[in-house]
C-alpha cells in the first residue's frame, strides 16, 4: 500500500502539485517569519507577540475588505482593494510596532534577553483579549474563521489552473507571487539602501555601529516597527487562505511555525530564513499529501514540522545559516 | 547548644510554619467568612477552595519549572510535556491501559510511575537539548513538547477521542487515594465528587476540602524535597551554572551532568503535579496538559512570584488565579461581575450609556471571561517594574530570604 502510494506520489501531476503547494506554503511561512527574523537578527528580541500581531493584521485586513467590497465588486477591483488593504495594514501595524518598541521594549535592552521574551508573552495575552472583546462587540466568533472576510476573495482565486500536467490553485500562485515580492523587497532593502546597511552593521556589532555615528536606537525602533508591519501584511494574506483564516487561534498557529522557520534557518540571517521557509514549506506539503492519501494520522504535517526543528537543532545547533555567537551559544 | 536543636530547627522554619498554617487555615476561614455578614465580599474577593486545590497542584508544577529555569537559567519551555506525562500516566493506569499495572494500582504508585517516566523522558530530551543554550535551548524543548502534544492529540489508544483527551472510566468509580498505599486508615480519597468526607471537631470536611489537605501534603513534601536539593552542594552548582557556566566548568564541574540531573528532578516533580491534577479532575486533555501555553502559565506564575525563588512560584500562581477568578467568573465562585450585578441592581444595569449600550452590557463586555487581559497587563507591569517578582522583591528588601529574616525579626538574633 505504501509502495502504491509512493508510485502515485512520484507521478508528474501529483509531484508537481505538491511542489506548487510547497512553494505556496513556503511563501506564507517566509511572510510570517521575516518580521520575526529581522527583529531577532538586529535586536536579539525574540518577539512572542508576533503571532498575535499577525492575527491583528488578519482582522484589520479583513475589516478593510469587508467594508469596501460588496457583492457586485469586480474580481480585479477586489484584487486591487486587497493590495490597498495590505499596504494600509502594513502602515498601521508599523506605527503600532513603533509605539510598542518605544514605550515598553526599550526599557528592557539592558536586562537579560529572557525579559523581552516574558514581556512580549504578556503582550500576547493582552492583545488577544482585546481582540476578543472587540469581536464580542460585533458578535463575531473568535474561534472560527471569519467567513465574511473569506467571502471577499474573488472567484477566480478559488479555481484551479492547469500548468501542463500539474493542477494548481490560483491562490497558490498568488501566494507564491506575494512571497517572492516580499523576499525580494526585504533583500533589496537590506542590501541596497543606506538603512539596510545600518541594520546589517547593527546586527554584526551594535556597539561599533553606534561608535561610527549610527543612531542604533533609532534603527532598533525602525526595524521593530517594520517587523510588526510585515507580521500584519502576512496576516492580511492569511485572511484569504481557507486553511488559516482570520481567527484568534491564528496567533498560536502562526507563532510556532514562524519560530520553527527562524530557528531552523538560524537566528539573525535573512538568507537562512528564506531557505528554512522553503524546507519547512516543502516538508509540510509533502506530509500533507501523504496524510491525505496514505497515512491516517491527523497531526502528521504538524508533527513533521516540529521534528524538522528538533533534528536541525541536533545536527546543526546554530541552524542552517546561523552564526555561532547569536542566541546564547 | 546540643539539646536546643529542636528549638533551633523550629526557629529556622518559622516562615515555613507560618505559610503552612495560613494555607491550612484557609478552608475553615473561608467557610466561616462565607456564613458571616461579609459573605458577598468574601465570595467576590477570595478564591474558592476548589480553585485553591488547583493553585496547589499547579503551583507545584510552577515550582518545578522554576527549579530548572530559575536556578540553572535554562528556560525549559517544553515543561508541559512532563506535566502531561504525569497526568496521562495516572489516567491510563486507572483505565488499565498501561502494561503490567492494573486499574487497582494505588494512586501514590501511579504518581511515582509517572514521575519515573518523566525522568526517563527528561534524560532523553536533556541529552540532546543541553548541548544548546539560551534561546536555542528554550526552542528545542518547546519543539520536543509540541511533538508529544501533536502525538497524543492524534493517538487513539489513550482515549476514544484523543483530541478531547482521556478521562477516568466508569470501571474506576472510586476516588484516587492519597496516603500510605494498602492501609485504608491512612489514606483519603480526593476529587470534587469522589473525595472522602471527614467528620472533624463537630463539622464535616467536604470532598473538596479533604482533597485540598491531602494534595497539599504531597505538594509540601515535594516542595521540601526540591528546597533540600537547592540548598545542597548540588543546588549550589545549579546556581553557579546560572551565574557563570564557563567559570563552573573551569572550576572542574561537569556542568552537563548537573544540568541533566536538575532537569530530571524537575521533570519528576512536574509529573507528580500533573498526576495530582489528573487525580483531582479525573480527566485531562492535550490542551490543558501538554500544550505550550501550560508552560506559559507556569512561566507567568514564576515571574510574578519571583524567578529563582522556588516558593515564589506558588504565590505567583495564587496571585494569578485570584486575579483571574476575581475578574472573570460569571457563574459560581464569585468574582467582581456577580457582585457588581447584585450591588447595582437591575435598574442601574438597564440604564443606557451611549446608544443602546447599557451599564450591565458594558460590565459584562469588560469583565465576562476576559481575565487574561488583566492578568496580561499585570504581567507586563511586573516584567517592567517588579522584575524580581513578589518574593524576589521582598528578599531584596530584607537583604536575605524571608525564611531567615522572619525569625530574626520575631525572636532576635540567635548569636
Amino acid at each position: 500500500m505504501i509502495v502504491e502510494a509512493l508510485a502515485e506520489f512520484l507521478t508528474l501531476g501529483e509531484l508537481g502539485g505538491v511542489i506548487v503547494n510547497g512553494l505556496a506554503k513556503s511563501a506564507l511561512y517566509v511572510m510570517i517569519a521575516s518580521g520575526l527574523t529581522l527583529i531577532f537578527g538586529l535586536m536579539g528580541v525574540l518577539n512572542f507577540a508576533h503571532g498575535s500581531l499577525t492575527m491583528v493584521g488578519a482582522y484589520l485586513g479583513g475589516l478593510l475588505m469587508v467594508v469596501t467590497v460588496t457583492g457586485g465588486t469586480a474580481p480585479l477591483t477586489r484584487l486591487g482593494l486587497f493590495f490597498v488593504a495590505i499596504v494600509v495594514v502594513f502602515a498601521l501595524l508599523t506605527m503600532l510596532g513603533g509605539a510598542i518598541e518605544t514605550t515598553i521594549i526599550r526599557p528592557l535592552y539592558d536586562r537579560p534577553p529572557i525579559y523581552q521574551i516574558l514581556l512580549t508573552f504578556g503582550l500576547t495575552l493582552v492583545i488577544e483579549e482585546v481582540v476578543r472583546i472587540v469581536l464580542g462587540v460585533y458578535g463575531l466568533q473568535p474561534l472560527s474563521d471569519w467567513q465574511a472576510a473569506l467571502a471577499t476573495k474573488p472567484q477566480f482565486l478559488r479555481e484551479p489552473v492547469a500548468l501542463g500536467p500539474v493542477s494548481a490553485g490560483w491562490m497558490s500562485l498568488f501566494q507564491i507571487l506575494l512571497g517572492t515580492v516580499t523576499v525580494l523587497g526585504i533583500w533589496a532593502f537590506l542590501t541596497r539602501t543606506r538603512y539596510g546597511l545600518y541594520i546589517r552593521a547593527g546586527s554584526e556589532d551594535a556597539e561599533m555601529a553606534s561608535a561610527l555615528g549610527i543612531d542604533v536606537r533609532q534603527v532598533f525602533t525602525v526595524v521593530f516597527a517594520l517587523g510588526i508591519g510585515l507580521a500584519g501584511a502576512a496576516g492580511t494574506l492569511l485572511m484569504w487562505d481557507p486553511t488559516w483564516g482570520a481567527s484568534v487561534p491564528l496567533a498560536a498557529e502562526t507563532l510556532l511555525p514562524a519560530f520553527i522557520v527562524v530557528i531552523v534557518g538560524g537566528l539573525g540571517t535573512f538568507r537562512g530564513t528564506v531557505v528554512a521557509a522553503l524546507v519547512v514549506g516543502m516538508a509540510d506539503a509533502v506530509t500533507t499529501w501523504w496524510f491525505q492519501n496514505a497515512i491516517e494520522f491527523t497531526g502528521l504535517p504538524e508533527l513533521v514540522l516540529f521534528l524538522v526543528l528538533v533534528v536541525t537543532l541536533i545536527v546543526r545547533p546554530q541552524g542552517l545559516f546561523g552564526v555561532e555567537e547569536v542566541g546564547g551559544h | 547548644m546540643e539539646a536546643g536543636w529542636p528549638r533551633e530547627y523550629l526557629r529556622d522554619h518559622t516562615a515555613h510554619i507560618l505559610v503552612i498554617a495560613l494555607l491550612a487555615l484557609y478552608p475553615p476561614v473561608y467557610h466561616i467568612l462565607l456564613n458571616s455578614p461579609v459573605s458577598a465580599e468574601t465570595q467576590m474577593l477570595l478564591p474558592t477552595v476548589e480553585t485553591m486545590v488547583g493553585v496547589l497542584y499547579f503551583g507545584l508544577f510552577a515550582i518545578s519549572f522554576d527549579f530548572i529555569s530559575g536556578y540553572t537559567g535554562y528556560l525549559s519551555f517544553g515543561h508541559a510535556v512532563f506535566y502531561g506525562t504525569g497526568a496521562y500516566t495516572v489516567i491510563l493506569i486507572a483505565n488499565g491501559k498501561l502494561p503490567l499495572l492494573g486499574p487497582g494500582t494505588p494512586f501514590m504508585l501511579s504518581l511515582l510511575v509517572g514521575g519515573l517516566i518523566a525522568i526517563v523522558l527528561a534524560m532523553l530530551v536533556g541529552l540532546v537539548s543541553f548541548r544548546l543554550s539560551g534561546v536555542y535551548f528554550a526552542m528545542i524543548t518547546l519543539g520536543f513538547a509540541q511533538v508529544f502534544y501533536v502525538f497524543v492529540r492524534g493517538w487513539d489508544y489513550v482515549a476514544t477521542n484523543p483530541r478531547d483527551g482521556p478521562a477516568v472510566g466508569p470501571s474506576h468509580a472510586e476516588g484516587f487515594q492519597i496516603g500510605v498505599p494498602g492501609i485504608d486508615q491512612l489514606s483519603l480519597s480526593i476529587g470534587v465528587l469522589t473525595g472522602d468526607e471527614v467528620a472533624l471537631l463537630g463539622s464535616t470536611l467536604s470532598g473538596t476540602e479533604v482533597s485540598y489537605y491531602m494534595i497539599g501534603l504531597v505538594v509540601l513534601a515535594c516542595y521540601f524535597a526540591m528546597q533540600r536539593v537547592i540548598h545542597s552542594p548540588f543546588g549550589r552548582v545549579m546556581i553557579a551554572i546560572r551565574e557563570n557556566e564557563e567559570r563552573a566548568v573551569a572550576i572542574g564541574y561537569n556542568t552537563y551532568l548537573y544540568k541533566l540531573g536538575a532537569f530530571a528532578i524537575s521533570g519528576f516533580f512536574a509529573a507528580v503535579a500533573g498526576g495530582l491534577f489528573a487525580g483531582f479532575k479525573r480527566s485531562a486533555s492535550p490542551e490543558n496538559a501538554f500544550y505550550f501555553l501550560v508552560t506559559g502559565d507556569a512561566l507567568l506564575a514564576s515571574i510574578i512570584g519571583g524567578f529563582g525563588t522556588l516558593a515564589g512560584s506558588l504565590y505567583g500562581h495564587l496571585f494569578d488565579e485570584t486575579v483571574r477568578e476575581f475578574l472573570s467568573k460569571a457563574g459560581q465562585g464569585g468574582g467582581l461581575l456577580p457582585y457588581l450585578r447584585a450591588l447595582l441592581g437591575q435598574e442601574t444595569l438597564d440604564a443606557t450609556l451611549v446608544g443602546d449600550t447599557t451599564i450591565g452590557g458594558l460590565i459584562d463586555l469588560l469583565l465576562n471571561g476576559h481575565a487574561s487581559l488583566y492578568v496580561g497587563l499585570v504581567f507586563v507591569l511586573f516584567v517592567l517594574y517588579v522584575p524580581d517578582g513578589l518574593l524576589g522583591t521582598l528578599r531584596a528588601r530584607l537583604g536575605g530570604t524571608f525564611a531567615e529574616a522572619l525569625p530574626a525579626k520575631l525572636w532576635g538574633d540567635s548569636e
